[in-house]
């Protein structure tokens, strides 16, 4: 007969301002199996945690309920304890009456207490069942993989290279970078953006444990913590990168147009072209979306023979490539190659992209001068379509006026409901290079506040105001367009209570950051969860910051939330660190909460086959019979082999049968 | 001012009873100000500035402004508005907080009396312009229906409206 201990915990005012901690435990104390009830301040405590601990060494109990916040951060805090005390760790059972319990029934402390007193007696039924498991290990591949190459996945493949592990680095774009390599300079030292990030771009290059994969995607994740086995996606460049020496002729004899995404649609590129001059690797690539096939031949074909020479009728890119890497004649393909690589971790840095001002109708898109924060960074850049000239896309003059305006689809709840975060330090940055660059220049920016919190950055907003360019507390309302592309501001001075209106040359919408619609695509193949701002969901707010629900795939950067340079950074190598755990021990543990077949009541019948979503599952010979048979480190636990079983022959360990019905039973009684 | 938590909270309940449900969103960002045509012509406590002073608890303070009167109705507050305030309902929530406190602006009479007569709050002779641009004289509306003018006084009549006594 199971000797069950229960512990009810206060979490201090968490759960025992709702619910009537000592009734859940006078209750616990009756229910049939429970030899003991008590209850703690802090169960999680080194004191409540000891006082789980001398009972069981004292022999008092051989089962533990913890009736306390929630499974998923303190169930291993509390197993642990057990395996102290010389118990096996799984004849622990959680009754969630926080999360469950106090946090969602606060203005009801009489059914709260009710709810939470038949939680903890479904606990007690199951834990009376409970058999001890033992942890199963499997051997780790020590590799990682890092998803994206913007500043954060380069910082997070670097540390990952320099701690000694095989590194793929996979950016779907040409050249890695990411945003970062499109700013102009960074606050609030003004640091070239370049300056500080292409050194970096050239060292994961370069790095021998990294494997630098551009224009690719990852396709497909399969496996486990330690086992990994991701496809990636190469993209078909038309381009032999071998042999190409990034001179950038095939570019320059092209005449394929398309809108250069790198500049924000402000300028063109050809179809042939090399993504930026610092790209690395700096290749060229064919975008068949755009390529017209103008020296008359489709891709794909053979070139046709010059009836007279004899000679072969390349296309202009192909002739222009001195060193012979453009063969038109390769068989279009859209779907690229698929390379398989195994990997023991990953991090997923896939960054984020700005919302498009079209979203914004009453700040009239249509105007060519109403631009966004990122157009703008590249108008200043040097490596800009004005070359670092301030103009204004209309008619290529220099405005006098500018105006900036913060918050579009941030803090709005027909967009994004979240603060983006940078947007307040990159306009003052914007409006502080400008001033410096142009004294005459008039700066306008209308902010709802200026959220500048962070090392030396109020600072670098103060002395803004010092430099004389205006601020005004309050959001802009709309925009008016005038002749000569001018275009009216209604906004608003918060401080004196007026409106305010005048005409200006140029307007910079600061637009949300959010999400690209290819990372949801991508999360739901890795199997990420979303948060409610609808980036991706980190394990615990405070304590998990880099890790994911699923063991072994960590986050960097701002696809878990909008945050600037510094913050990715450190993420990066939070995110780089935590990754490298598993690969430095070697193994990992398996938690034996799987399916076993029970073989001599399998029937053969095959049926569990198909349903495994892990393909875990194979048929075998077993005296002449197929029987099935469950690969254990590819098993997650779910459980669908187990209910579809029609023999009864499957079972879920740590949640069999009579376990959950004792449970049922408890509930319904 | 002083900080006076049972007055903000009956001023906030008053708003939200009498319609302006979003009263509480407001971040004080301004947008439905800088949009505002009441605001423009002058009118000082419109949109943004209501919603601070009833956030403040001044309710009874600013109970003879005419200011919520200066409402066009253009609704372009509620566009714009990033929180989902609708500013619009809390003008007009304080409007009829207002009128049934009988702090009726004086200078709103004239566009209730329009009302009241018309069917039509601001009214001007339309048939000269009309005419001009070869339209029938009368408008399809209450202005030119005696009938409907009838139903929309016997509404006015029959509401708290009726009891200022003005018509």
């Amino acid at each position: 007969m199971a000797k069950v201990g229960v512990y009810v915990c206060h979490c201090g005012s968490n759960i025992a301002s709702v619910i009537d901690v000592s009734a859940v435990r006078d209750f616990a104390a009756e229910l049939p199996g429970v030899v003991l009830a008590r209850k703690d301040l802090f169960m999680c405590a080194d004191s409540g945690q000891e006082l789980i601990m001398q009972d069981v060494r004292d022999g008092l109990v051989d089962r533990v309920v913890v009736a306390a916040c929630t499974p998923r951060t303190h169930e291993p805090i509390f197993r642990a304890a057990l395996e102290r005390a010389g118990l096996n760790k799984y004849l622990f059972e959680m009754a969630n009456i926080r999360d469950q319990g106090s946090w969602v029934h606060g203005q009801d402390h009489a059914g709260a207490t009710e709810k939470a007193k038949k939680i903890v007696a479904s606990a007690v039924g199951k834990a009376c069942n409970l058999e001890p498991l033992e942890d199963k290990f499997v051997e780790v591949t020590d590799a990682a993989l890092v998803i994206g190459g913007g500043i954060g996945g380069i910082t997070a493949a670097l540390e990952l290279a320099n701690m000694g592990h095989k590194t793929y680095l996979v950016e779907k774009q040409p050249s890695i970078g990411g945003v970062m390599a499109q700013l102009d300079k960074t606050f609030p030292t003004n640091d070239c953006s370049a300056c500080i990030l292409t050194p970096k771009m050239v060292e994961v290059y370069n790095h021998p444990n990294i494997e630098t994969y551009t224009y690719a995607e990852v396709d497909d994740v399969e496996g486990y913590i330690g086992n990994f086995k991701v496809k990636i996606r190469h993209k078909q460049t038309y381009v032999d990168w071998k042999k190409c020496t990034g001179c950038g002729d095939c570019a320059s004899k092209c005449i394929g147009k398309a809108a250069d995404e790198f500049n924000g649609g402000l300028s063109e590129r050809r179809a042939a072209y090399i993504m930026f001059p610092q790209a690395v690797p700096k290749k060229a690539v064919i975008d068949m979306d755009h390529c017209i096939n103008c020296g008359g031949r489709d891709i794909g074909t053979l070139p046709k023979v010059n009836q007279k020479t004899g000679k072969l009728i390349l296309a202009p890119c192909e002739k222009a490539c001195p060193a012979h890497a453009i063969d038109r004649s390769i068989a279009y393909d859209p779907n690229g190659d698929i390379q398989e690589v195994e990997v023991g971790s990953i991090v997923v840095a896939t960054g984020y992209q700005v919302m498009d001002k079209g979203w914004f109708k009453e700040m009239a898109p249509e105007s060519p001068n109403v631009i966004t924060a990122l157009q703008l960074e590249r108008i200043i850049s040097a490596t800009g379509p004005s070359e670092g000239k301030l103009v204004r896309p209309s008619d290529k003059e220099k405005p006098h006026t500018i105006t900036f305006v913060s918050c579009m689809g941030s803090r709005d709840e027909h967009f994004h409901t979240y603060c983006s975060r940078f947007c307040c330090m990159y306009m003052i940055k914007q409006a502080r290079l400008l001033k410096e660059k142009y004294p005459d220049l008039v700066i306008n920016m209308h902010f709802i506040d200026v959220r500048s919190a962070g090392k030396d950055y109020d600072e670098y907003y103060t002395g803004a105001r010092k430099m004389g360019i205006n601020f005004f507390k309050g959001k802009v309302g709309g925009l008016e367009m005038l002749p000569d592309d001018k275009l009216r501001v209604l906004a608003y001075d918060m401080e004196g209570g007026e409106n305010i209106e005048y005409v200006s040359d140029l307007v910079v919408l600061a637009t949300a950051v959010e999400l690209p619609a290819d990372a949801t695509t991508l999360a739901q193949k890795l199997g990420i969860q979303f948060c409610g701002a609808n980036f991706f969901r980190e394990l615990h707010p405070k304590l998990g910051p880099v890790e994911t629900a699923t063991e072994g795939l960590f986050l960097a950067g701002c696809c878990q939330g909008p945050k600037d340079i510094p913050d990715t950074v450190s993420q990066a190598k939070g995110a780089a660190a935590a990754a490298a755990v598993p690969l430095a021990q070697g193994k990992v543990r398996i938690e034996p909460i799987i399916s076993e077949v029970i073989t001599e009541l399998c029937s053969g019948c095959g049926i569990c086959v198909p349903l495994c979503p892990y393909q875990a599952i194979s048929m075998r010979t077993v005296e002449d019979r197929p029987r099935a048979q469950i690969e254990m480190s590819a098993c997650k636990g779910c459980g669908v082999c187990t209910s579809a079983c029609p023999s009864g022959a499957i079972v879920l360990h740590g949640y069999k049968e009579e376990q959950i019905f004792a449970q049922i039973e408890a509930l319904t009684a | 001012m002083i900080i006076d938590q049972e007055k903000i909270n009956e001023a906030i309940r008053t708003i939200q009873e009498y319609g302006g449900h979003g009263i509480l969103n407001c971040v004080q960002c301004g947008a439905c100000s800088a949009i505002c045509p009441g605001v423009k012509a002058g009118f000082p406590l419109l949109c943004r500035n209501l919603i601070r002073h009833l956030l403040n608890g001044q309710l009874e303070e600013i109970i003879e402004d005419s200011s919520s009167w200066g409402c066009q109705a253009c609704n372009r507050c509620t566009e714009v508005c990033p929180q989902g305030v609708r500013p619009q309902e809390v003008v007009f929530a304080f409007r009829r907080y207002q009128g049934n406190q009988l702090a009726f602006s004086t200078s709103a009479v004239t566009s209730q009396m329009n009302l009241y007569e018309t069917g039509h709050a601001v009214y001007s002779d339309p048939k000269e312009l009309r005419k001009q641009v070869g339209l029938p004289e009368e408008t399809p509306t209450s202005a030119f229906d005696e009938k409907a003018r009838q139903e929309i006084q016997a509404l006015i009549n029959a509401g708290p409206m009726g009891e200022l006594g003005l018509f």
